[in-house]
């Protein structure tokens, strides 16, 4: 039986229409979230967006079918908008040790995660998440929000999975003393 | 207990967490749990940062799904449009191509049966067929594919 993922990779291949409409009513939002933990802003997502899935129509016959859809659709977000933050610097970006990218939050404007928070944990982690290198936010959003496995998140960010285990745990630590000192 | 044992079982925590902790380790470090509670807290709080990942929601604008179908259908029809003409453009080619030689052979017979009436040698006029009948016209079939698309004539 056909899986969904060759379904998708089939679809792809063909450039057919119907499946990029249903692949984008599944991942838009994700995509979002995700666009959003990299750059660390709202504005200019959009654009990203649609750059990523013009490029999946283009260039879609690349992914085999094999493994899961997300990383692969990540992975394509991912390259362009680091190729933007180069090109552009609009974005106000420094490259890091990493091979990351550190955002300046623009000043006097809310973060997106500040807009975002819908609980009080949110709202607590809301400056510190805008303030965080972005290649831990990003492995951290990675991880507990698309729930996606470590050698996926090394395949998307394109570095071994001991260094994505251990972006996760200075992302933790980064984050971990706006709770210290409360057990629930 | 001592700092370095609470680093080793924080560490395994966040390993856990990580989902990069093997079947052993997770299992000594749940009896460590019961009954460690500095690593208790260290959880807790590893927890309720997970926890607040997850409080997030963006908004997302509802134009955007329809701007991007939009955008994709517009690339979609432009892409198979300079495919249909680049597939018309080698089809063209090809049967120019081909007439070129079918032309040429039948121009080559006709013109040996006038070389014994009209005293040419069969070299003159394979010259004369190449020069003058086979060269232009595979030169007018390549021009077809030099030319830019909307000059193609064929779309």
């Amino acid at each position: 039986m056909e899986s969904d993922t060759q379904r998708i990779a089939l679809g792809l291949r063909q450039r057919d229409v119907a499946v990029l409409e249903t692949l984008v009513e599944q991942y838009q939002y994700r995509l979002v979230r995700y666009l959003v933990s990299l750059l660390g802003r709202r504005d200019g997502v959009d654009d990203f967006v649609q750059e990523t899935w013009l490029r999946v129509l283009e260039r879609g016959e690349s992914y085999d079918g094999h493994s899961r859809f997300e990383p692969w659709l990540f992975r394509v977000a991912r390259n362009i908008a680091l190729d933007a933050m180069r090109k552009r610097p609009m974005f106000s970006l420094d490259t890091n040790e990493e091979d990351g990218v550190r955002t300046s939050p623009a000043s006097g404007e809310p973060s997106p995660y500040t807009l975002a928070a819908r609980t009080e944990d949110a709202e607590r982690l809301a400056d510190s998440l805008q303030t965080l290198e972005p290649v831990y936010r990003e492995a951290l959003v990675l991880r507990f929000q698309e729930d996606l496995s470590l050698q996926d998140i090394s395949v998307i960010v394109g570095a071994p999975v001991s260094t994505v285990a251990s972006r996760i745990y200075r992302g933790l630590a980064t984050l971990r003393p706006q709770f210290e000192g409360e057990i629930t | 207990m001592n700092i370095d044992h609470h680093e080793g079982f924080q560490r395994m925590i966040d390993e856990s967490l990580a989902a990069a902790i093997s079947a052993e380790k997770e299992q000594s470090l749940r009896e460590h749990l019961a009954t460690c509670v500095p690593c208790q807290e260290y959880l807790s709080a590893s927890n309720r940062v997970i926890a607040g990942l997850g409080g997030f929601s963006f908004e997302v604008n509802p134009t955007l799904n329809a701007r991007v179908l939009v955008a994709l259908k517009l690339h979609h029809t432009g892409t198979m449009r300079q495919h249909n003409v680049q597939f018309k453009v080698w089809a063209a080619f090809a049967v120019a191509l081909s007439m070129s030689f079918v032309g040429s052979a039948l121009v080559y017979q006709v013109a040996k049966l006038l070389t014994v009436p009209m005293y040419f040698d069969a070299a003159q006029v394979q010259a004369g067929v190449l020069v003058f009948w086979l060269l232009p016209s595979f030169c007018s079939a390549l021009r077809l594919l030099a030319a830019p698309g909307e000059n193609r004539g064929i779309a």
